[in-house]
């Protein structure tokens, strides 16, 4: 099995890649959106990086929860571009689609982050 | 759609509370901060230019005294003072091409004295112009070379009378081409230099004259006129290209006399002088931003078959229409107007779209005089240079919304059954004044409308009310939201969101702070900018292109703006990109410095708000002024983050500059947008029938005529260089199948 203990495939570097842009656009949403909303601006993005650290982090630990916790602020950002401008494509173009396509690579982690939980238990198990 | 006065009012009184960044050489000015309900005058009584005994400025950079003498090179061409001639001596003017040109000829900027654009062929037409293919291209010769910085926007629309093609090259060469082949048949160096480029290097046309004193079959009996970069006025022989010797001194006129101090690039001509009853009106733009006290905005007229200095309309001497003399000069940093201006021969006047006193963003310096005719339309009476009307689109603008539209003459249905001569006038602010040319009132109803005032900088209130067009539609979209911030991504949408809620911003003439900085929308370049429209006389429709380009403004404290190394042109230290104008600037002599930039994200180079930025609207002018059709104008082609063009074909609406023409058979022609395309629009649906891409930017009026019988459009891709769009010498002239050249 070229899948040793201790030693990560290039599927899990990639997801902890991920995990690590997330928190990063996570930060970047909290200190930005933090200040947007003391602005009296939306609060949309404070809230939605906090999200988005939190599934950085967990992702970055190989946690599946990070996986959820990205699809969970993906909902949250298409329920809140709905409201915010409706169905205007030119308006939900910045709001959705770069989320949308990082949330499709998110979605295929899933399986690499069960495969790393599984043999985090294993090794627990030892 | 505007925001509730009150709440306009709620904001702005919030905005006064804000603390002032305090300005050591700004003395607080007791009037400061209370509205006015006339229009206010100068704010801390220093609104005169210094005089030859002031002491100097205590600014680390400043320039001369504007006693100083000029610059070598001012006088390009090292002319004589002209001498004065009485103007009821100009002779009777023969009749002139443009008053009713030939089915066939553009005999003018806008095609005939009213400037319509509208030219009655027809050969192309919504079902054929798909087949429209280049019949021919000539090249000016006028680009950048190496080592020059790209300051080009040729912006040159040809005139075609009888067997000629007359044009200028961006530096003033100018030349005529065979209409059928693009055979240069003469050309005329005028030998411009480089320094004498102002913001932009810019022709946009000629004048074609007819002499009533010159035979016909003698030289100079038919003649091109034009006004220069560095600031000549030039007459030449039609037919031959030579000088007409008899005109000024040896075919020129040196219009830099009178202004007093002034460097080479301070003060130019772009547009094509007006004729009316014999006078060449003659108009120049002067370097926005640089100082207080820059050269006069003064309009003159001259005799357009001596080149004799007639009048001057010098605002801060009203009552005195000569030249100076000695070491006088026409009072400095008057309005000046740099947009084509439109003749009247009927009413023996000349419409002079007007800009801003010099230094546009603080206006505390600027005499009752000047408040009353900058920003306006003022109609000026050929005979004695005296203002016989003015309408003012803007009080005390600090938002630099001079107008560079040209004023499209039209007759509108009146209510008796009687036409009334009427005047439309576009603007930057995106409304279009309808005005009754004999006396200035307007046509359509105009509402003055509560503004944001008092505003926040001491001694330079804003006025209560600005004019409203509110029986046009406005070209515009509502006052910008936080939502209407746009991006790749919610990163940079973030961002612009940030940026837009660190801004000063309560709609529509926010005015202007120092303590962070001010959105501006309508920005600068429109709404309408020096496009103007076309108006097609048979069908009562209008046609306007726009822009939705906000921009982000901040004053600077004189510290500041010396720590920033702004300072004017005519600074002795003065370098290339140490303020210009259309961005920051020094304001020499006044309390602050500008900073402008497009309201964009500097990272990625793409506007914050939401597409469109551009658009194209048809406007039924016989039927209640309805618009009959509006679209975005222009694709993401050619545009794209971090300036990257996406080959997209989606219509997202680009900035643009240029404007358009429409014809009879039923097509507007219009390039003006930044994906470079030129384009055939249906004039009854909006739809594009036709596109093609041009070798650069097509920021210039197309114009199209019949040679041989058969219909070319022709547009200048000269590109822009504020616009970013590719830069050529080439002038692309399109015809259907089987008559290239």
């Amino acid at each position: 099995m070229p899948n040793t203990y201790g030693n990560r495939t290039l599927t899990e570097w990639l997801t902890v890649l991920l995990g690590v842009v997330i928190l990063l656009v996570g930060l970047f949403f909290v200190i930005e959106g933090a200040q947007l909303a003391m602005l009296g601006g939306s609060v949309y993005y404070v809230l939605c990086g906090i999200l988005l650290v939190a599934s950085g982090v967990f992702m970055i630990m190989g946690r599946t929860l990070g996986a959820f916790l990205y699809l969970g602020a993906l909902g949250y950002t298409w329920i809140w571009s709905l409201w915010e401008v409706g169905f205007s494509p030119v308006d939900l173009l910045p709001r959705d689609f770069g989320p949308t396509l990082l949330g499709i690579l998110v979605a295929l982690t899933i399986p690499v982050l069960r495969r790393m939980e599984t043999r985090r238990t294993l090794r627990g198990a030892v | 759609m505007r925001r509730s006065h009150l709440l306009a009012t709620a904001a702005c009184a919030t905005l006064a509370c804000a603390p002032l960044v305090a300005n050591a050489q700004f003395a607080p000015a007791g009037s400061g901060g209370s509205p006015s309900s006339t229009v206010p005058g100068p704010g801390n009584g220093n609104a005169f230019e210094p005089t030859a005994n002031s002491p100097a400025a205590t600014s680390r950079f400043s320039g001369p005294s504007p006693y100083a003498p000029q610059a070598p090179g001012v006088n390009a061409a090292n002319l004589p003072d002209i001498g004065s001639m009485d103007p009821n001596d100009v002779p009777q003017m023969a009749p002139q091409q443009s008053a009713a040109p030939a089915q066939g000829d553009w005999s003018a900027y806008g095609r005939d004295d009213n400037q319509t654009r509208y030219s009655p062929l027809s050969e192309i037409t919504p079902q054929n112009a798909d087949q429209l293919q280049v019949a021919f291209r000539y090249h000016t010769g006028s680009y950048p070379r190496p080592g020059q910085v790209n300051k080009w926007a040729a912006e040159t629309t040809p005139i075609k009378v009888g067997d000629g093609l007359y044009m200028c090259s961006a530096q003033n060469d100018m030349m005529k081409l065979d209409p059928a082949t693009g055979k240069e048949i003469w050309r005329h160096n005028i030998n411009e230099k480089y320094e004498s480029i102002p913001y932009t290097a810019a022709c946009k046309g000629v004048t074609y004259f007819t002499s009533s004193q010159i035979p016909e079959g003698q030289p100079c009996h038919n003649r091109i006129l034009e006004g220069t970069l560095d600031m000549r006025l030039i007459a030449v022989d039609a037919a031959t290209g030579n000088l007409c010797e008899g005109f000024g001194h040896g075919g020129q006129v040196n219009l830099m006399q009178g202004l007093g101090e002034s460097v080479p690039g301070f003060v130019s001509m772009t547009t094509p002088p007006p004729i009316v009853n014999g006078v060449v009106v003659v108009n120049h733009e002067v370097l926005d931003g640089q100082r207080r006290w820059a050269p006069s905005g003064v309009i003159r007229g001259y005799d357009a078959e001596s080149g004799k200095f007639l009048w001057a309309w010098d605002v801060n001497r009203p009552d005195d229409h000569s030249q100076p003399t000695g070491n006088n000069h026409y009072s400095r940093g008057t309005p000046n107007s740099w947009a084509a201006m439109t003749g009247d021969n009927a009413l023996g006047l000349v419409y002079v779209p007007t800009g801003n006193s010099a230094s546009d963003y603080y206006s505390a310096l600027r005499s009752p005089e000047e408040n009353k005719v900058s920003s306006a339309v003022v109609a000026l009476d050929v005979k004695t240079g005296a203002p016989r009307w003015v309408f003012q689109t803007v009080h005390k603008d600090v938002w630099d919304y001079d107008i560079g539209s040209q004023a499209t003459l039209m007759d509108m249905p009146g209510a008796d059954g009687q036409t009334v001569p009427a005047l439309i006038m576009p603007t930057k602010r995106g409304q279009t004044f309808v005005l009754d040319r004999r006396d200035g009132k307007p046509i359509l109803p105009v509402e003055e409308r509560a503004a944001p005032s008092p505003g926040v900088i001491p001694g330079d209130p804003r006025t209560p009310t600005q004019p409203w067009s509110t029986g046009m539609p406005a070209l515009r979209v509502p006052d910008l939201k936080e939502t209407d911030m746009w991006g790749m991504s919610p990163i940079d949408q973030l961002f612009c969101r940030l940026k837009f809620r660190r801004a000063n911003y309560v709609g529509e003439f926010t005015p202007p702070s120092v303590d962070k900085p001010w959105i501006e929308y309508p920005g600068y370049n429109g709404g309408s900018d020096w496009g103007s429209m076309s108006y097609d006389p048979q069908s009562g429709i209008l046609i306007a292109n726009w822009n939705i380009t906000p921009m982000y403004d901040q004053l600077v404290t004189r510290k500041k703006a010396d720590q920033l190394g702004l300072m004017p042109i005519d600074d002795p230290n003065y370098k290339p990109g140490g303020g210009g104008a259309e961005g920051n600037g020094a304001m020499d002599g006044t309390p602050y410095g500008i900073v402008v930039t497009p309201f964009w994200n500097q990272y990625t180079g793409m506007m914050c708000n939401r597409p469109p930025y551009g658009m194209i609207t048809a406007i039924d002018m016989k039927h209640g002024q309805k618009v009959l059709w509006q679209h975005p104008l222009g694709t993401a082609r050619a545009n794209g983050p971090w300036g990257l063009p996406t080959g997209l074909p989606w219509e997202i609406g680009t900035p643009n500059n240029g404007g358009s023409v429409v014809t009879a058979g039923g097509l507007v022609f219009i390039a003006a947008a930044t994906d470079n395309q030129i384009r055939a629009i249906d004039e009854h649906t909006g739809k594009v029938v036709w596109s093609a891409v041009l070798p650069g930017g097509g920021q210039a009026n197309p114009m199209t005529y019949e040679a041989n019988g058969h219909q070319y459009v022709a547009i200048m891709a000269g590109g822009h260089h504020f616009m970013m769009t590719p830069v050529s010498d080439q002038l692309v002239v399109y015809a259907l199948p089987d008559h290239k050249g």
